[in-house]
């Protein structure tokens, strides 16, 4: 006899065999790992687009017509040059504007016809009429100067008192509070939807995909012919344990990349985009995120072992756990209810019925306020029990069905198995 | 019977409404090789399934090493399935070191034993390829490799020959004589009756789960012997009439079959063939091969029951 183990082989030995070989062997593969880094290099991207658009570098070959005016004005309105750090306005004539335009010195001038009050017409000219983006965003903050100091004139010419017009130019501010006094501006409304939805989305997605490499584990090696030489050395539950396991675990690490690349962009984000407002990430729904994933992940991974065990080939596999994968999507197609009433008997529904308990929970977990734990309790047990059963109706089934090569079963054969211990 | 490799009593396996296994009872000893028989759809991979644990009986009993089948016995247990492969996209020696890991080897032990089987079966070349790399025979080669990997105590092969090539098909049938000779046990399920009258010490033949022969292989063609012995020589008696112990003989390929009367004994036959002045070149005793004896037991012969 050659060198063996030490000790007999346990199911325990067995199980980590397993979940370590498909642990490995899925975090090597190239598709994951394009997967895994496609989110943080997402948003590498957006940020350096962000920072891009934000800094010098955007200005270049556009610098000069962004702060610098010059108007041709024949509309008699009484429009005042002026000349600051920031920007310049200056008033020429047609001829004066076109020589100074034909030699570029500038790249553009306005002009106000006669007709202007009546009309409001104002024409830019300029030399070309190709795209030139950092020249067209520089003319937009131009064009809004313009704007401001005409009406600003126009306001003056009628004798409004200083004050009003500058309230009437500067417009009406309303500001929301709470009752008890802390500011709800519009960007934490926004935030407030749009991060639930964003981070259910990637919940959903990881679970999904987890699940899927369960369901190609399950194929690949019933269409290899491999799995009964594996069933003769592992039975069939610390197989299933271990490939659970081993797939989970390469989930975890999927879900631990993006959820740390969220926790280092979001402050980052925050600071590059103001408008976005304060957005912060509530460890409580990261972890209730996190139960949520690893049920979900074992409920549907059940589900899907079961349906590798009994689909004839890979393709039939996608498309029976295409059926399941969209009980999980039901949430999203149907997000406005959750937006317009949180505790309405749809959402409660979707709460509690386990295919869509993982992505509903998640999305009332993010726009609740506070936690809703008699939900959270109730989807927890919801959820819970149906992994049960579904492990224990998927082992069944797969030990059963398993090794039936290029067959489907019947019906009654699944019910069989289900009945069946053995 | 603690001594047994494999001891399968009263064994019972339904699927649906479908008795598959009935009342099936054999034993296996250390350093035989028993010939699993029988048409397709008989309960063969059934029953093999069952030793393995990878499948479990209604009624009845399995004993493997003395003890109930499971994975306290599955680092003596090697398994050739019918339907077998290979994982595709995984080296050959991954696989392998796997799949020796999961028959009880640590993982460098696997992987040393795999390299050395390699190497021995002139595959080392194959070591660090892809099993869709590979072409038929050496699949079949690398299959072969792991059911051996763990140096098994019992190997289980089911149709092991089915789509072999001849020079895979002697080398299985040479592991499975030195398996045999280092004392494991050896459970072989064939159609084949040529490599069971070869290979095997005994032969249990089943149809519809149930046991139809069992015996050696000797004992089995003994009871289906229809008592006729073929005689060549000169002065072979053409005639039934000279002599008592043969109630017919007719002339086959140059040589006289003669069939023996009920009571009577070959040896009877030789002594009056003597005893008559016949000068006797060859005088051979003639036995169905494994073939008839399957169709006729499947046909119901009485025979069978003698070795049932």
């Amino acid at each position: 006899m050659s060198e063996r183990a030490s000790g007999k082989s346990s199911h325990f030995r067995l199980t980590g065999l397993v979940a370590r070989r498909e642990y490995l062997r899925t975090v090597r593969r190239r598709g994951y790992i394009i997967g895994t880094l496609l989110l943080p290099l997402g948003i590498a991207v957006l940020m350096g687009i962000s920072v891009f658009f934000s800094t010098d570098g955007f200005s270049d070959g556009g610098g000069e017509a962004s702060g610098a005016i010059v108007i041709v004005n024949a509309s008699g309105v009484p429009i005042n040059e002026f000349d600051t750090e920031l920007s310049s306005l200056r008033s020429l004539s047609e001829a004066d504007a076109a020589a100074q335009l034909e030699a570029g010195d500038i790249s553009d001038y306005y002009r106000l016809p006669e007709d202007f009050r009546t009309s409001g017409q104002v024409t830019r000219i300029e030399t070309s009429s190709g795209l030139n983006v950092s020249r067209q965003i520089g003319q937009e903050s131009s064009e809004a100067l313009l704007r401001y100091v005409i009406r600003d004139a126009l306001l003056q010419e009628a004798g409004v008192a200083p004050e009003d017009a500058a309230r009437i130019l500067q417009g009406v501010t309303i500001t929301a509070i709470t009752t008890e006094g802390s500011q709800v501006s519009g960007a934490d409304i926004a935030a407030a939807i749009v991060l639930p939805m964003v981070f259910a989305f990637i919940f959903m997605i990881s679970i999904f995909m987890t699940s899927g490499y369960l369901l190609q584990s399950v194929t690949e090696e019933k269409e290899n012919r491999v799995v009964e030489i594996l069933l003769s050395s592992i039975p069939a539950t610390p197989l299933m344990g271990g490939k659970i396991i081993g797939l989970g675990g390469a989930g975890l690490t999927q879900v631990a990349v993006w959820v740390l690349s969220a926790l280092v962009a979001i402050p980052l984000l925050s600071s590059q985009v103001p408008d976005l407002g304060p957005i912060k990430l509530d460890p409580t729904m990261l972890l209730l995120g996190l139960i949520y994933f690893v049920l979900g992940y074992l409920a549907f991974g059940a589900i899907f072992a079961a349906i590798g065990a009994i689909a004839p080939g890979n393709r039939e596999a996608q498309q029976y756990s295409g059926f399941v994968g969209f009980a999980a999507a039901v949430p999203f197609i149907v997000f406005s209810a959750f937006i317009t009433d949180l505790h309405s008997p749809l959402v409660l529904a979707l709460a509690l019925f386990p295919l869509t308990t993982p992505t509903a929970m998640l999305l009332v977990l993010g726009l609740s306020e506070g936690v809703p734990w008699t939900l959270v309790g109730a989807s927890l047990v919801s959820l819970g029990l149906f992994t049960l059963l579904a492990t224990w109706a998927s082992a069944r089934i797969f030990r059963a069905t398993v090794l039936l090569f290029g067959v489907r079963p019947s019906l009654r054969q699944l019910t069989d198995a289900i009945r069946s211990p053995h | 019977m603690a001594s047994s490799a494999v001891d399968v009593r009263n064994v019972w396996k339904r699927y649906g409404d479908t008795d598959v296994v009935i009342d099936l009872s054999f034993d296996v000893q250390p350093g035989e090789v028993l010939g699993f028989l029988g048409p397709n759809g008989s309960g063969k991979t059934t029953t093999m399934r069952m030793i393995l644990d990878i499948v479990r009986p209604a009624r009845g009993e399995i004993e493997v090493f003395g003890g109930p089948p499971g994975v306290e016995h599955q680092d003596r247990v090697g398994y050739l399935p019918e339907d077998r492969g290979l994982y595709r996209d995984v080296k050959i020696i991954d696989t392998l070191t796997y799949f020796g890991a999961l028959r009880g080897l640590s993982q460098s032990a696997a992987r040393d034993k795999a390299m050395a089987l390699l190497t021995e079966m002139e595959l080392a070349d194959a070591a660090e390829k892809k099993a869709a790399e590979l072409s038929r025979g050496m699949h079949q080669k690398a299959q072969l490799i792991a059911t051996i990997l763990n140096d098994p105590d019992l190997l289980i092969i089911d149709e092991p020959f089915q789509g072999l090539d001849p020079v895979n098909a002697d080398m299985l049938k040479g592991v499975v004589r030195e398996r045999r000779d280092r004392g494991a046990a050896v459970i072989m399920s064939t159609h084949d009756m040529g490599d069971a009258q070869m290979l095997c010490d005994r032969i249990l033949l089943i149809d519809e789960g149930r046991r139809l022969l069992y015996g050696t292989v000797e004992q089995v063609r003994d009871a289906f012997s229809d008592g006729a012995v073929q005689v060549s020589g000169q002065d072979i008696p053409d005639s039934a009439q000279t002599l008592e112990c043969v109630t017919d003989v007719h002339a086959v390929d140059g040589a006289m079959r003669y069939l023996i009367r009920d009571g009577a004994t070959p040896q009877d036959l030789f002594r009056e063939l003597a005893a008559g002045g016949a000068q006797v070149d060859q005088f051979a005793v003639q036995a169905p091969s494994l073939d008839e004896i399957f169709i006729r037991t499947v046909a119901g012969d009485p025979r069978a029951e003698a070795v049932r």
